[in-house]
């Protein structure tokens, strides 16, 4: 499983960082992006994930494979 | 029974429309999902979760201008929620920094503070205002002082609130009234933090930040510091305040839940999410057309307002399975209570956190409480009488 982020989509609701804080970081202003390395998403990790992208208001998150 | 078109052509969401506008939003959205009211000097309003959001995505085809409130709240464009990108860009940028993850997990423990000793003195006092002693107060404390707001005049702040945001449908003099008197206010506290001596200076709140700010270069002019203030002080209150004050509401008539939260504190920040998609403390925003568009096949033209019910979408069926139901575990939830798109409320990760907190605390420190009034509602600020099984 992959996970990607929009950074245009991203509005700072900051809702992964509530399901999966492992797997998302903030810049300075509060926009979210997936931490270096943690694209493919280990097993222990993926049921969060998914919750971070359908919690995310504006559909930023995608998730493959 | 009323016709589906007189319905429609009167629907409000300001004051007693409140009383049971999920019955009201339930038989729009079956319907009339987009539809003309006449009040307000008219608008279209949108009842379905993704036509809200698809409108808030889209600023090239929406804008917030006059304003984003109806009625308007201000004779003034209020910075910055009634301008569009790019400028909303620039003022947005001023105080993100404030609200990031990283910002808040610095405010957690002086909230924390502030909720316990609230809920120490509504327990130890013979009020049973639960408004007044925790719901407003908490945002009055926490939200003034990170904002500089001196405490000598916090007492003035609920009366003002009042006026402008609960007052302004029935009574416009008294709103307009209390908006001059709050103006008047920060045009002297700006004063008086402009004159202060460099030792003083700067104490990290977001006037300090707003004095400090530079928007292309400049510093933000007078009136744009007014109307940022004025926008900050009646976000950073009135919202927070009805969001803990409903749940707590909710809370004392569904036992079962309230004692659930209490043995499962780790479960308040999901049901805290739930209280704010099924009584979301903004029920609705404004936009206005800039160019002729169809939306669910109802053509509406440029210049036209547009009312976006994001307490209607948040209990869209399309959406949510048993969406009248409060369900305090509520695993997929992407409300709407703090708006989305480039207009996503700016203090909604501290709105979050202020009640997710003030929850937990209340909880662990107020006994078993129910509702004292049968009459009190669930919208508002205003009173909520708590007994407390002593």
């Amino acid at each position: 499983m992959k996970v990607a982020l929009d950074a245009k989509r991203c509005q700072g609701h900051a809702r992964c960082a509530a399901f999966a804080p492992e797997t998302f970081v903030f810049d300075d202003e509060g926009f979210s992006r997936v931490r270096e390395g943690f694209e493919n998403v280990k097993p222990e990790l993926q049921e969060k994930v998914r919750r971070a992208c359908t919690n995310c208001p504006e559909g930023a998150i995608t998730i493959s494979g | 029974m009323t016709d589906t078109k007189t319905l429609v052509q009167n629907f409000d969401f300001h004051g007693e429309a409140l009383d049971s506008i999920f019955a009201t939003y339930k038989e729009l959205r079956e319907k009339c999902p987009v539809g003309h009211s006449d009040k307000y000097g008219g608008f279209w309003f949108l009842t379905k979760s993704d036509d809200i959001f698809k409108v808030e995505q889209d600023p090239e085809t929406y804008s917030v201008r006059p304003t984003m409130l109806v009625p308007p709240v201000a004779d003034f464009p209020m910075i910055p929620i009634d301008t569009d990108p790019p400028e909303l860009t620039e003022y947005r940028r001023i105080l993100l920094p404030l609200f990031t993850p990283q910002s808040l997990a610095k405010m957690e423990g002086p909230v924390r503070d502030v909720a316990r000793d609230l809920a120490k003195k509504f327990v130890e006092s013979d009020s049973t205002d639960a408004t007044a002693m925790f719901a407003r107060a908490l945002p009055t404390i926490f939200f003034s002082r990170l904002a500089g707001f001196p405490e000598k005049d916090w007492p003035k702040f609920d009366a003002w609130v009042d006026d402008i945001l609960y007052e302004r449908t029935k009574d416009p003099k008294r709103a307009k009234a209390a908006e001059k008197a709050v103006v008047d206010y920060f045009e002297n506290l700006i004063a008086a933090y402009k004159g202060r001596t460099t030792q003083e200076a700067n104490t990290g709140t977001i006037i300090d930040y707003l004095l400090e700010a530079k928007v292309n270069g400049k510093p933000l002019t007078k009136d744009e510091l007014l109307s940022y203030c004025y926008l900050m002080f009646l976000g950073g209150l009135d919202t927070t305040a009805w969001a803990i004050r409903a749940s707590l509401w909710y809370l004392a008539q569904d036992l079962k839940a309230q004692r659930y939260l209490r043995e499962h504190p780790e479960a308040v920040p999901t049901a805290a999410e739930e209280f704010l998609r099924t009584m979301s403390p903004v029920q609705a925003m404004g936009r206005t057309c800039k160019v002729d568009t169809t939306i669910r096949g109802q053509k509406i033209k440029a210049g036209e307002r547009v009312v976006l019910l994001f307490g209607a979408g948040n209990r869209d069926p399309e959406v949510y399975d048993n969406p009248e139901e409060i369900q305090i575990d509520r695993q997929d939830n992407k409300h709407l209570a703090f708006g989305a798109g480039h207009h996503r409320c700016l203090g909604s990760n501290l709105g979050r956190r202020e009640l997710v907190i003030a929850l937990e605390e209340f909880l662990k420190i107020v006994p078993e409480f129910t509702l004292g009034d049968l009459s009190e509602k669930w919208h508002g600020v205003g009173r909520l009488t708590l007994n407390i099984k002593k």
